[in-house]
């Protein structure tokens, strides 16, 4: 092991952190808006996914699979809000998870049904890693990096800079203050849902860009970015995102010390940690009761 | 009116179940459990098939002792838990005497106390080296026909020499087959050349990248990478390996190398690895007898040496059942089935033969079309492998190692 090991680790762990850090912000989204951890969350990743596979197959265009990926994630999940989520939305938070494992398992078995289980890749030309000395980066994933950066500064503009996310923002501090001012609870969960939805189906098009298509992929997402949404404070979108970098970086980075089987441990080793010292999340305020 | 509906449904359960018993000294049934769907999908559908064909061929030898079997069937869909709710489905319900074309370890491993409680026979394709002895299979009542992890990591290290090359690294899924692959070939290469392989990775399944897990690997500069490994991650692996820009080359299972891995990672990336499948015994009348009728099933002969071994357990579970008849206990009917197995009686290559050696009495040894079985103390074969290199996006056979 020498310094450019430890360089190579952390760059492979800032890349999985980056494709973890786009449904990490999809659960903190809806967890701020609606207030209960969507465990479907992963398989409306699954599904952008093969929607983006599906428009690459159609039009071989990358950019097409991306919108078609966004497209079929922001389908999914409003498919989901309208027929399982909306019904039970007053219900307990228990309610809500649990539909929502439902609704994941519904996705994944449409999934296997209609595609099959086999992994899919795109077909698409690869690139070999550059070299600087015993440090190598992927084309591949600097455009990762830019996508999930674009990715985050249109969530971010949308939450700050619109009249929409004043809004959002608005429900997510204090519901009854917000309806009682005249915001249109409806409107902003459909914008809410669709905005997580986008964020799900451009996850997937690049996770499944990077490795391969697959109805599960998507679930074996869940863990971790629900990992990095505690890490950063459930609801708080910046956290999300810090949050899973920091996870991908600290996990691999741990693997020369503790060997490649743990290093799933180490993440939520972390976690608790984290929970220990701060148990809002890194980057939430503690919360009054009211 | 809800609680009659109730009443006659219960009594007509009853009356199913009653003529069931009765039906039973006539009969004889058997649950097939195979990956339809899931990782063992293609090899599923010709696992099926082949059961059908020998039980059809069975029946149309007039059956087993006079007893017809009976096929009930479920997906497995090469998961544990759904193999287990089939498993149970199989054994209450359809009343299996014995459950046939269970494919990977994990599905068997879960299934076994299952059929070992209910004195059913499991015989099944799966390599994990915990399936052979004690506790496991401590009534004996598995059956393997295929080869055990260890055997192939044999063939693996054989494979290895007979390319020349020096210094082999293993990259492991971590599972009871996966570890077993490499440390059976970590062992053997030890054995015959003396010598430790240069590096190891275990790794854990379903990561969206094993990238770290590579380079862990390729620092040690092997010259080949041998695998205990699945679709999946194998995809993901060899995407990155070749992204990586190392030059190495790749010894894979069969399961795993396989026409669908080619599909996914195009020929560029696949040329030159070598997947390595136990062969079907090719030159026996047994195989030639299968594969004419296998043909005509739409099963793919070649490309599936499952379904050959699917086969062969419904023909030697038929001939057992000739031998000690229906009513038979499941150890007794085991003990049958590997007598039968192992060399030492006439060599018959059909079950119509095999009965009729039977009827005529004396011991009969079924040699099969999937191995000759030549079922060891643990109920396990030695089939023969083949080494298929990829070129230019097709699997090529290149030669048979015989451990």
């Amino acid at each position: 092991m020498n310094y450019a090991d430890f360089i190579n680790l952390a760059i492979n762990g800032l890349v999985e952190g980056l494709v973890m850090a786009l449904p990490a912000l999809a659960l903190t989204l809806i967890y701020g808006l609606a207030r209960f951890p969507n465990a479907a969350t992963g398989d409306f990743v699954a599904v952008g996914g093969f929607g983006g596979f599906a428009a690459h197959q159609l039009t071989g265009s990358l950019i097409i699979a991306g919108l078609g990926g966004a497209a079929a994630g922001a389908a999914a999940a409003l498919l989901a809000y309208w027929l399982a989520f909306r019904p039970v939305i007053r219900r307990s938070v228990i309610t809500l998870m649990l539909t929502s494992i439902g609704v994941g398992f519904v996705y994944r078995s449409a999934l296997g049904l209609a595609f099959g289980h086999e992994p899919k890749a795109f077909d698409m030309p690869l690139q070999r890693a550059m070299r600087f000395g015993d440090v190598s980066i992927l084309p591949a994933d600097i455009s990762l990096a830019a996508l999930t950066i674009a990715v985050l500064v249109a969530v971010f503009a949308i939450l700050f800079w619109t009249p929409l996310g004043r809004s959002l923002r608005a429900i997510a501090d204090d519901p009854d203050l917000a309806r009682v001012s005249g915001i249109r609870k409806e409107r902003s969960m459909l914008a809410m849902w669709t905005m997580a939805g986008v964020v799900c189906g451009i996850a997937g098009t690049v996770s499944g860009m990077r490795t391969v298509v697959y109805p599960d992929s998507g679930w074996n997402l869940l863990l971790p970015a629900f990992a990095a949404a505690v890490i950063g404070g459930l609801g708080n979108p910046v956290g999300a995102v810090i949050g899973a970098i920091l996870l991908g970086v600290l996990q691999e980075l741990a693997t020369p010390f503790t060997g490649f089987v743990y290093k799933i441990a180490i993440g939520y080793v972390v976690m608790v940690i984290v929970l220990l010292v701060r148990p809002q999340g890194l980057f939430n305020r503690v919360q009054q009761v009211r | 009116m809800n609680h009659v509906l109730r009443l006659s449904a219960c009594a007509l359960a009853l009356a199913s179940f009653s003529w069931s018993a009765q039906a039973q000294s006539s009969t004889f049934s058997v649950g097939a459990l195979t990956p339809v769907t899931g990782a063992g999908a293609p090899y599923g559908g010709g696992m099926s098939k082949a059961i059908e064909m020998a039980v059809a061929e069975i029946n149309g030898a007039g059956g087993a002792k006079g007893a017809k079997l009976v096929l009930a069937s479920e997906d497995s869909q090469s998961a544990p838990q759904a193999a287990v709710l089939g498993a149970k489905k199989l054994i209450s319900v359809s009343g299996a005497r014995a459950l046939i074309g269970v494919w990977s370890s994990g599905e068997s491993l879960a299934v076994i106390p299952l059929t070992n409680e209910a004195n059913v026979l499991l015989m099944h394709a799966s390599g994990a080296p915990a399936l052979s002895g004690p506790p496991v299979n401590e009534k004996k009542l598995g059956f393997r026909f295929q080869a055990t992890n260890g055997r192939f990591g044999r063939a693996f290290a054989e494979i290895a020499k007979r390319q020349g090359y020096a210094k082999p690294a293993t990259m492991a899924f971590n599972n009871a087959s996966g570890l077993g692959n490499t440390e059976g070939f970590a062992a053997a290469w030890k054995a015959t050349q003396g010598k430790d392989i240069v590096a190891s990775v275990v790794y854990e399944p379903n990561r969206p990248s094993y990238r770290s897990e590579l380079q862990s690997v390729l620092r040690a500069k092997p010259d080949v990478i041998v695998t205990g490994s699945y679709l999946a991650d194998t995809t993901i692996i060899l995407r990155e390996w070749y992204q990586s820009g190392v030059d190495t080359k790749w010894i894979i299972p069969g399961w795993a190398a396989n026409a669908d891995l080619i599909k996914a990672l195009g020929p560029q990336v696949t040329e030159g690895i070598i997947s390595v499948e136990t062969v079907s015994n090719e030159t026996a009348p047994s195989f030639k007898h299968y594969a004419d009728a296998a043909q005509k099933a739409g099963i793919n002969v070649q490309g599936n040496a499952y379904a050959a071994m699917a086969y062969d357990q419904a023909i030697i579970l038929g001939l057992a059942v000739q031998a000690v008849g229906a009513n038979a206990s499941g150890p007794d009917l085991a003990k049958k089935v590997h007598e039968i197995g192992t060399p030492g009686g006439t060599q018959v290559y059909t079950f119509a033969e095999g009965k009729k050696k039977l009827e005529a009495g004396g011991r009969i040894s079924y040699i099969g079309a999937s191995s000759a079985l030549n079922f060891d103390e643990f109920n396990d074969v030695t089939p023969d492998f083949a080494a298929f290199f990829i070129e230019k996006g097709q699997l090529v056979r290149k030669y048979v190692v015989k451990l």
